[in-house]
């Protein structure tokens, strides 16, 4: 399992917008998708989860609402506000510089 | 940051902080929710139920950590704290309330008169003088080095308007009062004579009618005037259709052509001076009379809009080149040159020095209050050190104990402030009281919110001050040293010890600056109120009138008026004399006339014979007690049939007559002087000043009223006792030979004596009751210094007791212990001193800045203090116990 500290900081933001990018999700699904679209690269603990939900709250990039889940308790959903839309833009475009920039180095080495 | 955001950002924090616990249990339910997703899963994955709940416990780990990162992410950890930093402040506070009490009070008192004397420096310093675009508006004065702001000759100013380019308008002026009939007793109005493009300069717009044209300036066109918003609500009660209308100035029909709308303030003057803001009654147009070519009367002040980007150094430079053209076309201003000075430097140059003063001098106060508290700070940290030294060991951060103490510091600085802030429209209510006559922007001193927005920075920054270093010093224990010592209850390391001297000694210094400051300004006033003023004021009743020229054409009629209302005014009861001169005593100069020829005698080269002149009936000076030096006063002889007489002045005879008697002297006032032309002295009066603290006496002169006669004169009774009681019987006296005239500026010498030296009262008053503060908080500071000590070192005065000391060995320690602080205190205090009351200079009257009485006089009251305040607590340390302290070893 994967520590929190593993993941870069600010990656974990990353990959929590995008993944409710699509549809308003709870913490326990945020984490099981993350974890099935990555191939259980990333194993997303509580502990990094629920801080890291919180700070984008705190910082208006999500919301959290309260609704119904499908198995009739009461979850809290997180969906993307308008403000973290462009966040993940930004983010997406300064991951995929980052990355090209660390391929480019590793290719020439 | 969009604004949506915000608002749902501090919407979030607000949440957090308001309903906490609601945002605790959906916290709960959410991490309650994950652990039975994590339940169900494990479940479907074929554990048991008891199994499935384990393992998705440990998955989750530390729930309560999780939460506490939560609401760590929620960043309202530093509110809480500051609420219970404060909940805990306050209930240490309410343990000590003395200590609260002391500090709250000595900053209170010390903020309520920064605050007070802020308003003033705000009102009259800062705020912007009451005209459009005031920054460009500029006073100009023809200079000379022995006059730098002389008046201007009208037609040279005429001149100067045609040809210079530096300035959007350009306007002069002169005093004119007019006396306005009508309607009940005349009435004097305060008035001004101005040229066309007067308000334009000012940028001020009647509010009815208009404003003078040029073609108002040519004589006999100028019987229009403009009246003052306030003139027009008296005395015509504000007449919508007052335009048009004729008036009665000075018995001839005005015009009213204006109105000014309230708040047209009057930007000073300097001849016949009336004070700065709503001063002016009326205006009415100035009129170049008489011929071009003579230019040697100077009486117009100038003043002039300068044009967008022009500077007031450019400005004069132009006027000079004019002058020069102007003087060459006109037999040359040798030594004369063209002065041109913002109107902002003008009107509060004079004061600016004397306000900033005070206000160094009340930051001082606040200095000291600061060190005061500070000192009661620390000493109660180091009551706490243990207290400290424990949270500390328990693991509380040095900045968490840092911010702790802070908020406390600035608690009470606040509550000080807040105190300061209550006093502060007091304060100003009796500083403007206080004022001396005819100070500049008086009314426009007040408490606002730029003045309540000071005394909270101020307040900020004195609870910082004196919240830090005492903060710093204890979280910075020794742990061990702290928790071992605690054993005994925390003695004072000699780290404090060594900081709360250099307190002590701090707050002495300061005191001793300010007891300095107070002690020149004391002498300063002291020397003016001994000073011989050359009259008697007591029982002196003055008023000032004016003759009309349309009802006293002839020099005749006027000087015939005047002598009869003085016989008539010696007549009545209760009068010892009464006479009337063309001014009074310490009231400035009305005139200066230079170029006079004095027979036998010759001006230092490069000078001319100059001096101020008046006219003075027979017994103006018996009126005014002057003392007659030689010779005799005027009499009734010296009329027109008789030679010409002249009395002179102390100075004058000396400095201009040297080694010879100047009775029996000859002055004449024009160069190659005719037999008839010249004026035999016939008396030497004592010297008066022009104001009570000018250097030294001018040479003055007087004419005999029947030979010159003057239409505006000053009247001055002498009575028997009572003057006041006077002032019916001369207006019955002034109607009875002309019931039209006016009756202005009744006053009693005394007045016109004592608002001589206001100012010097006002500076002493002030920087002594700041003074008296500042010695009384060092005061409180010193004994709280040794007294502390002395509580800390009672065993080891029982001990010397002990073996062998006796109670005046002891009380010599302590009191010598407080005496070498104030020495400290007061020799870096006089240094202090010696170097700033050069800054004084300037405001004090026949005293050095280093005078060393006050010095000397400042030195034993400090060390005098000090002993006072030590007193007690040495008093304290003799009655410990030796048995107390042997038995304690």
């Amino acid at each position: 399992m994967s520590k929190p500290s593993d993941l870069i900081q600010g990656t974990l933001d990353l990959l929590i917008l995008k993944t409710i990018s699509l549809e308003p999700r709870h913490g326990w699904a945020i984490a099981k998708r993350i974890e099935q679209v990555s191939n259980d690269v990333f194993q997303i603990t509580q502990g990094a989860l629920y801080p890291a939900l919180h700070r984008l709250e705190q910082q208006g990039w999500i919301r959290g609402e309260w609704r119904t889940s499908e198995t009739g308790r009461e979850a809290k959903l997180y969906a993307l506000t308008k403000a973290g839309r462009t966040q993940l833009e930004k983010e997406l475009a300064q991951w995929e510089r980052l990355s090209s920039a660390v391929a480019l180095v590793i290719g020439m080495a | 940051m969009n604004p949506r955001r915000w608002y749902s950002v501090i919407g979030m924090r607000l949440r957090a902080v308001l309903q906490r616990d609601r945002v605790e249990r959906d916290l709960d339910k959410e991490l309650r929710f994950h652990l039975q997703q994590q339940i169900e899963e494990n479940v479907a994955a074929g554990m048991s139920p008891d199994e499935a709940r384990y393992a998705a416990m440990r998955r989750l780990g530390g729930a309560e950590q999780i939460k506490e990162e939560c609401r760590d992410m929620r960043r309202t950890a530093y509110l809480e704290d500051l609420g219970k930093d404060l909940r805990y402040t306050l209930r240490a506070l309410r343990k000590s309330p003395g200590f609260a009490v002391a500090i709250v009070l000595s900053l209170g008192l010390s903020i309520g008169a920064n605050s007070a004397i802020f308003s003033a420096i705000d009102g009259v310093l800062l705020k912007p003088l009451p005209y459009p675009r005031a920054d460009r508006i500029a006073r100009l004065f023809f200079s000379s080095n022995e006059y730098p702001e002389f008046s201007l000759n009208p037609f040279d100013f005429r001149d100067l308007r045609v040809r210079a380019h530096s300035f959007e308008a350009l306007a002069a002026f002169t005093r004119g009062d007019v006396q306005l009939s009508g309607s009940g007793e005349p009435v004097r109005l305060a008035a001004f004579r101005v040229t066309a493009g007067y308000f334009q300069v000012l940028g001020l717009v009647p509010a009815l009618g208009r404003a003078f044209e040029e073609k108002e300036e040519l004589p006999g066109n100028g019987r229009v005037v403009v009246l003052s918003n306030r003139i027009w609500r008296t005395q015509f009660g504000a007449a919508p259709d007052i335009v048009g209308r004729k008036i009665t100035l000075d018995l001839q029909p005005f015009t009213v052509v204006g109105v000014m709308p309230p708040g047209a303030e009057h930007p000073g003057n300097e001849y016949h001076a009336l004070p700065y803001g709503d001063s002016v009654d009326a205006w009415w147009p100035f009129t170049f009379e008489g011929d071009p070519s003579q230019r040697g009367s100077h009486y117009v002040e100038g003043i002039g809009r300068l044009k967008p980007g022009v500077t007031p150094a450019q400005a004069q430079a132009e006027l000079n080149t004019l002058l020069g053209e102007i003087g060459h076309e006109h037999g040359g201003y040798g030594g004369w040159h063209m002065l041109v000075i913002p109107l902002y430097r003008e009107i509060v140059g004079p004061d600016e020095r004397m306000l900033l003063v005070l206000l160094g001098a009340v930051g001082l106060v606040l200095l000291i209050a600061c060190a005061n508290a500070a000192n009661l700070l620390l000493a109660r940290a180091t009551a706490r050190q243990r207290e400290i030294a424990v949270r500390m060991a328990l693991g509380a951060a040095r900045a968490r104990l840092l911010r702790q103490m802070l908020t406390e510091s600035l608690l009470l600085a606040l509550v000080g402030g807040g105190f300061g802030a209550l006093l502060a429209p007091g304060g100003v209510r009796a500083l403007v009281a206080l004022l001396p006559a005819g100070f500049p922007r008086a009314d426009s001193i007040q408490v606002n919110a730029s003045v309540f927005g000071f005394t909270l920075l101020v307040a900020l920054a004195a609870g910082v001050l004196f919240g830090l270093a005492p903060a710093m010093q204890s979280s910075r224990v020794d742990l061990q040293q702290a928790l071992r010592e605690g054993a005994r209850g925390a003695t004072g390391s000699r780290h404090h010890q060594r900081l709360r001297d250099a307190l002590v000694v701090a707050e002495v210094g300061l005191a001793s600056v300010l007891l300095v400051g107070a002690g020149l300004m004391l002498r300063s006033f002291v020397n003016l109120v001994r000073m011989d003023p050359g009259f008697r004021p007591e029982h002196v009743l003055t008023a000032s009138l004016s003759l009309p020229d349309t009802d006293y054409k002839t020099s005749a009629g006027v000087a015939h008026f005047y002598d009869q209302l003085v016989a008539n005014l010696a007549a009545a009861p209760g009068v010892k004399a009464a006479g009337a001169g063309s001014d009074l005593p310490w009231t400035g100069y009305d005139e200066n006339d230079g170029g006079f020829t004095i027979e036998g005698e010759k001006p230092a080269p490069g000078e001319e014979f100059h001096a101020r002149y008046h006219v003075a009936t027979p017994d103006y000076f018996r009126a005014l007690g002057i003392p007659l030096v030689r010779g005799r006063f005027f009499t009734e002889g010296d009329r027109t049939d008789a030679p010409n007489a002249l009395i002179v002045n102390e100075t004058m005879a000396r400095v201009y007559w040297r080694k010879r008697d100047a009775v029996g002297g000859r002055v004449a006032f024009s160069d190659n002087p005719k037999e008839k032309d010249w004026m035999t002295v016939v008396g030497v009066v004592g010297d008066v000043k022009d104001r009570p603290d000018a250097a030294g006496a001018e040479p003055a002169f007087w004419w005999p009223m029947l030979q010159v006669p003057f239409a505006q004169m000053s009247v001055a009774v002498r009575a028997d006792s009572g003057a006041a009681q006077l002032a019916n019987e001369l207006r019955r006296e002034v109607h009875r030979l002309d019931p039209t005239l006016a009756v202005a500026d009744v006053r009693l010498m005394d007045q016109i004596a004592d608002a001589g030296v206001s100012t010097a009262r006002f500076a002493f008053f002030l920087v002594g009751l700041f003074a008296g503060l500042a010695i009384t908080l060092a005061a409180i500071g010193t004994y709280g210094v040794i007294s502390y000590s002395v509580n800390q070192r009672t065993h080891e005065f029982g001990m010397r007791m002990a073996l062998g000391a006796g109670r005046r060995d002891v009380l010599r320690l302590v009191l010598s212990q407080g005496v070498r602080l104030a020495m400290a205190g007061v020799v870096l205090g006089a240094a202090g001193a010696a170097i700033l009351a050069r800054v004084l200079r300037s405001l004090i009257f026949e005293v050095s800045p280093a005078d060393p009485l006050t010095f000397a006089a400042v030195v034993a009251l400090v060390l005098a203090v000090a002993v006072v305040a030590c007193y007690i607590p040495a008093r304290r340390a003799t009655d410990a116990d030796p048995m107390v302290a042997l038995r304690s070893e």
